[in-house]
């Protein structure tokens, strides 16, 4: 009998069979992988484990016997606890009120603070999880939340811990840290399930596997017996795809440039001193972890946040002190990172969403009026341009999925035909065929000869894209790479602060 | 793959948002009808009479008369709510506006007609630079404009108050007011025999200059992409802190025209408390808030809200019941749809 | 003149001024805590003031009508509880509309249950009793405004201690702070926060109701029609100065009471009372300006 099995689940969502008759099994005190691509249907699966969804058919069975999860209360009373890709985490509070939240030791009808930071600085120690449980959480690293995370459902005497995507956030030296803290765990008796599409990460540290591909079992491995091709053949039903073969290029002449930049908020120096230049037809790749001065750069470079020194040239012109209008009109363009928040309005039309920006000027306003006629035709050109699956230009964009409005974002910005395009995290959460189709668009921008300055999380899709790759650490740039001389260890070391 | 654009699809939204509208009404006269039975009166006596006090004869010109300044004030909540700000000041921009009228039309050395024009003129003006003075309160300190232009409205009133009893106070009447304007220096009639007056003419000016401006110019398109998403217009290049001013003041100007048009239109001299004593500042806020900010629909809502409000006055005069009961109506109605989450449901 | 111009008069006015404005702050802050944006507390106020006296009245009581206000107070707020805890309505809209109402209703109530319009005054209906302090009372000054209040004031300044220690010190406040915070990862926990926010805005509602009930009955025995005169909207003022602790709302609180004290006492010095009325509202402006430029100078990127 197995320790926890999820019986023949199937859920479906409005045009999407997200699990189709999916059995999951897993023994006592195994590091049990489940992967796949996005939208595989992994995140789904979890969820129910977790309670925060009901299976629409199937059951699951723990430690022999049936149970009903109607909440994450239901899970966490089971003994099933989750650390979610995006921490769920107070900001104002410290970290022993973050892990005794809901379950607070009392001492009659008040909190006995005490106890609980013994209680949590004993779950630390014991657990290899160094915490200082009177921290603020708005003041730790991201590794550190994530470790609180991980207290927090050790403290309600987790069993089953599913980590969905832990990696995503951390350095190299940082994920071997987390390894080390899974196996413990395991070898202590927790069962832990990996939620993850890393390759080498599963090779590493998992026992087991089972690969989900559009919502059902496509394959259920042992990790000792398999490799990473076959892994990636039942991700994806094909070979692992080589690098895009890319032209290797004169870089022309700059076309952004930052000079010793520093941007400074609640009294930091979040961005310190940094200097680049993005010349025409090279992408430039910014790697480094989350959380070092990468968002608060492109804001500076776009005019979102006020530069306390240096400067920002654009095609040669100083736009240091403009407003986001004078960046834009000096020749940037900028696929922003939160594309349902920042870069797009959920509730507004395809049509406003693809006609921001240029509502201003000829063919979608004269003379300061608007052209109903001809944006509908800008947002039909785009639609079909891009592949993008919407009913019609009128639909409101917060209907579309992920990558379609991914796709939303990267036409219209692509549309300014930019001698600049900052692109920020561009396949986060997006389908394959869509991540595909994104990378295509970004090096037809190179091809044409325009300047890319690429941020993202995935080492990869930097290796994959970039001319040249540059490291950020607490808001400097540590490290600079041509391509041919970077490798994932090397930029992994630079990313976590090391070889100084 | 082709997609569909055309008039259908385009019609489907406006009349969607109807449905929400017409059952919150439905609800809106139950409540009242119970609210009139349990203090003892008839609904269908109030509901006649509030119907036919609306648009039955010589009222149907009360009621026009009414929506000039109702439909006024709607405009003057509508442009910034159209953004996402709330203008709660425009009743201190009222009164300001329209006692600068007054003043001017009573003591500018001038021949009448420009009297008049200057008077107009300078109620915009200083319903506009106080709006302002808001505006500035949230762009160099961050004061929510809810609540300054909220608070402004006291020392507005107040200041119009005191001036209107002590340096410019007419002895000769009752009421705390000003002298009366000369014949020459007021807006005329617009029919005879009806109170409706030129001021007509001024604020459907207005509405379909703004109604244009929202559906068809960039500057519209501007502001109706930041009430739906701030953070999207600042990145897609809005100069925010520009269109903040931008709305205070055209909002600001409105509410000071409003002013000026009852004093120089119906009243014709400035008392205190006359301005703001029919409450159309409030009504014209709800009526925006109905239409969320859009304009046409927001002037639909406010002659509705005058035709209301008329027969109201018939309804309190004919059965005694207090007309007062049509602001509670007014105000089910828009809470009916906000828990519905059919305005502008939570992010 | 200076020591006469504040006399023990004008420390009675602050006190009695600053109480119904702390009671509908504290509902403020409780409520912002949940994370809910409470402005409906002005109609809150108002409601609570009417049944006071309406209590008063028709239950004969100086009980029937503490009763009346907490319930009415407590019923009111049951729809902004609805419309924002429940149905996650938005809160600037709901909260103009039950403020408008609450005028309306209380002008319609006031005509048609006792046939006046503008103001209900019984001189025979008796209001709070002030309660007496020993030693307190006999202190110079501001004894009689400290020591000699009804027990109404004394409550609103104990309950800004309780809400304290509750928010910081109790499981239940930990777990309000936490879904007012981060809903998401309150309710991944476990933490109800429907219910949470359902009872906050009623708690709110009845303290309210309080604060109308020292508006109605706490010194004269009167309702007029808009009594509470924007009370209401420098309780969300003092909410946002004090950044929702109970402690530097209650000193906001008292700003605002010394500062109205401060016009009315100007007016008996002569001058004109319509200046002088905007006193509070004045004062409440330069504070938030001068909060907002402060902040400006520490914070990061400006919008």
């Amino acid at each position: 009998m197995a320790y926890l099995e999820m019986i023949d689940i199937v859920k479906r969502y409005p045009g999407v069979l997200a699990n189709d008759h999916v059995e999951l099994t897993v023994e006592r005190g195994e590091i049990h992988a489940v992967m796949g691509e996005n939208g595989a249907g992994k995140s789904t699966l979890m969820s129910i484990l977790y309670g925060l969804q009901t299976p629409d058919e199937g059951y699951i069975r723990f430690k022999g016997s049936t149970v009903v999860l109607k909440s994450p209360l239901d899970a966490i009373a089971h003994g099933i606890g989750m650390v979610h890709q995006a921490f769920k985490l107070f900001e104002s509070l410290t970290v022993w009120e973050n892990v005794v939240y809901r379950r607070e030791p009392r001492r009659g009808l008040f909190i006995d603070g005490a106890r609980a930071r013994a209680q949590v600085a004993e779950l630390a120690r014991r657990h290899g999880l160094p915490i200082d449980p009177r921290a603020r959480v708005a003041n730790l690293a991201v590794g550190v939340r994530q470790r609180l995370e991980i207290l927090k459902a050790l403290y309600r005497d987790a069993q089953v811990l599913i980590l969905d995507e832990p990696t995503a956030v951390l350095t190299p030296a940082e994920v071997g840290t987390l390894f080390t803290v899974m196996k413990s765990l395991a070898a202590a008796g927790c069962t832990i399930l990996l939620v993850t599409h890393k390759l080498n990460e599963v090779m590493a540290v998992s026992d087991r596997i089972t690969v989900l591909r559009n919502g059902r079992v496509a394959e259920r491995l042992v990790t000792a017996d398999t490799t990473p091709d076959a892994i990636v053949r039942a991700m994806t039903g094909q070979h692992v795809t080589l690098q895009r073969p890319k032209q290797p290029r004169e870089p022309g002449a700059p076309k952004l440039e930052a000079r010793g930049l520093i941007v400074e908020q609640h009294g930091r120096r979040v961005v310190d001193d940094v200097s680049l230049t993005v010349c025409g037809g090279e992408i430039v790749g910014i790697a480094g972890v989350a959380g070092n001065g990468q968002s608060e750069l492109i804001e500076a470079l776009m005019g979102l946040t006020p530069i306390e020194r240096g400067m920002v040239l654009i095609e040669g012109k100083d736009v240091t002190h403009g407003a986001v209008a004078a960046h834009r009109a000096a020749g940037v363009s900028y696929i922003a990172e939160d594309r349902a928040r920042t870069a797009s309005a959920a509730t507004a039309s395809a049509t406003d969403n693809l006609a921001m920006g240029f509502h201003r000027a000829p063919p979608l306003a004269r003379r300061g009026l608007l052209q109903p006629r001809a944006m509908r035709a800008w947002a039909r050109g785009l639609i079909e341009r891009f592949d993008i699956k919407i009913a019609s230009t009128d639909t409101p964009v917060g209907t579309l999925s992920g990558g379609n409005l991914q796709k939303v974002v990267t036409a219209r910005e692509l549309a300014h035909d930019a001698a600049v395009l900052i692109a920020e995290q561009p396949t986060r959460g997006v389908d394959v065929g869509a991540i595909a189709f994104i990378h295509g668009e970004l090096l037809k921008e190179r091809e044409r000869g325009h300047g890319i300055l690429l941020v993202s999380a995935e080492l990869s899709e930097i290796l994959a894209l970039a001319d040249r790759i540059l490291v950020m650490y607490e808001g400097r740039i540590v490290a600079e790479f041509a391509r041919a001389a970077a490798d994932e260890a090397t930029l992994g070391l630079y990313m976590a602060g090391g070889s100084r | 793959m082709t997609v569909a654009s055309g008039v259908r699809a385009r019609l489907r939204r406006p009349i969607a948002a109807l449905v929400p509208v017409a059952s919150a009404l439905v609800v809106g006269f139950g409540v009242c009808g119970l609210i009139a039975l349990w203090v003892g009166l008839s609904p269908s006596v109030m509901f006649d009479q509030l119907i036919r006090g609306a648009v039955e004869g010589p009222q149907f010109f009360e009621t026009v008369a009414r929506a000039v300044p109702l439909v006024g004030m709607t405009l003057a909540a509508a442009i910034p709510l159209r953004a996402g700000i709330v203008n709660l000041g425009a009743d201190g921009q009222l009164a300001l506006g329209g006692c600068a009228a007054a003043i001017v039309a009573l003591y500018l050395p001038a021949p009448d007609g420009m009297r008049l024009a200057m008077a107009l003129g300078a109620g915009m003006f200083v319903g506009a630079a106080y709006a302002a003075l808001a505006a500035a309160g949230e762009i160099y300190a961050g004061v929510p404009l809810l609540l300054s232009t909220w608070l402004l409205t006291y020392p507005a009133k107040g200041l119009c108050g005191y001036l209107v009893r002590t340096p410019l106070r007419d002895p000769t009447t009752a009421w705390p007011s000003t002298a009366r304007i000369a014949v020459g220096a007021r807006l005329g009639h617009l029919l005879p025999g009806t109170p409706v007056n030129q001021g007509f003419l001024l604020i459907g000016v207005v509405a379909i200059a703004v109604i244009f401006i929202d559906r068809r110019t960039s500057v519209g398109f501007e502001l109706r992409l930041r009430g739906l998403n701030e953070r999207f217009a600042r990145y897609g290049g809005v100069a925010l802190h520009r269109q903040t001013l931008g709305v205070m003041v055209a909002s600001g100007a409105i509410a000071g025209l409003v002013g000026a048009i009852m004093v120089l239109g119906s009243q014709f001299r400035y008392t205190d408390g006359a301005l703001t004593a029919p409450q159309y500042s409030w009504s014209g806020t709800l009526a925006a808030l109905l239409a969320g900010g859009e304009p046409l629909g927001s002037v639909i809502a406010a002659v509705l809200f005058a035709a209301l409000q008329t027969g109201g006055f018939a309804m309190e005069r004919s059965v005694e019941i207090p007309r007062v009961l049509t602001m509670v109506l007014q105000s089910i109605v828009i809470l009916f749809l906000a828990m519905r989450g059919a305005i502008w449901k939570r992010s | 003149m200076t020591f006469a111009f504040f006399n023990a008069t004008f420390f009675d006015q602050a006190v009695l001024g600053i109480t119904p404005i702390l009671l509908a702050a504290l509902a403020g802050t409780l409520s912002e805590r949940v994370g809910l944006f409470n402005i409906a507390l002005e109609g809150q106020m108002l409601v609570g003031a009417f049944a006071a006296i309406a209590g008063s009245h028709f239950g004969g009581t100086l009980q029937a009508g503490v009763l009346a206000a907490i319930t009415a107070g407590a019923l009111f707020s049951g729809l902004l509880a609805v419309g924002s805890a429940l149905l996650r309505g938005n809160d600037i809209v709901i909260g103009i509309s039950l403020n408008l109402l609450a005028a309306g209703l209380t002008s319609f109530l006031l005509r048609t249950l006792f046939g006046v319009s503008g103001t209900y005054s019984d001189s025979a209906m008796s209001g709070l009793p002030r309660l007496t302090v020993p030693g307190v009372a006999s202190l110079p000054l501001v004894g009689p405004a400290l020591g000699h209040q009804n027990a109404l004031v004394y409550l609103s300044w104990g309950l800004v201690a309780i809400i304290a220690v509750f928010l910081t010190r109790t499981p239940w406040g930990l777990r309000l702070r936490g879904i007012g915070e981060q809903p998401a990862a309150a309710v991944a926990l476990g933490a109800n926060a429907t219910v949470y926010r359902f009872l906050v805005t009623l708690i709110g509602g009845a303290l309210c109701g309080l604060a109308g009930l020292q508006l109605s009955l706490g010194s004269l025995t009167l309702f007029s029609e808009n009594m509470t005169a924007g009370r209401g909207w420098i309780a969300v003022a003092a909410v946002m100065l004090g950044r929702a602790r109970p402690l530097y709302v209650a000193a906001a609180c008292v700003l605002f009471g010394l500062s109205d004290a401060l016009g009315l006492r100007l007016q008996g010095e002569g001058l004109p009372n319509q200046l002088t009325d905007s006193a509070p509202y004045i004062v409440t402006l330069a504070a938030l300006v001068i909060a907002g430029l402060r902040q400006r100078r520490f914070a990061g990127p400006v919008s």
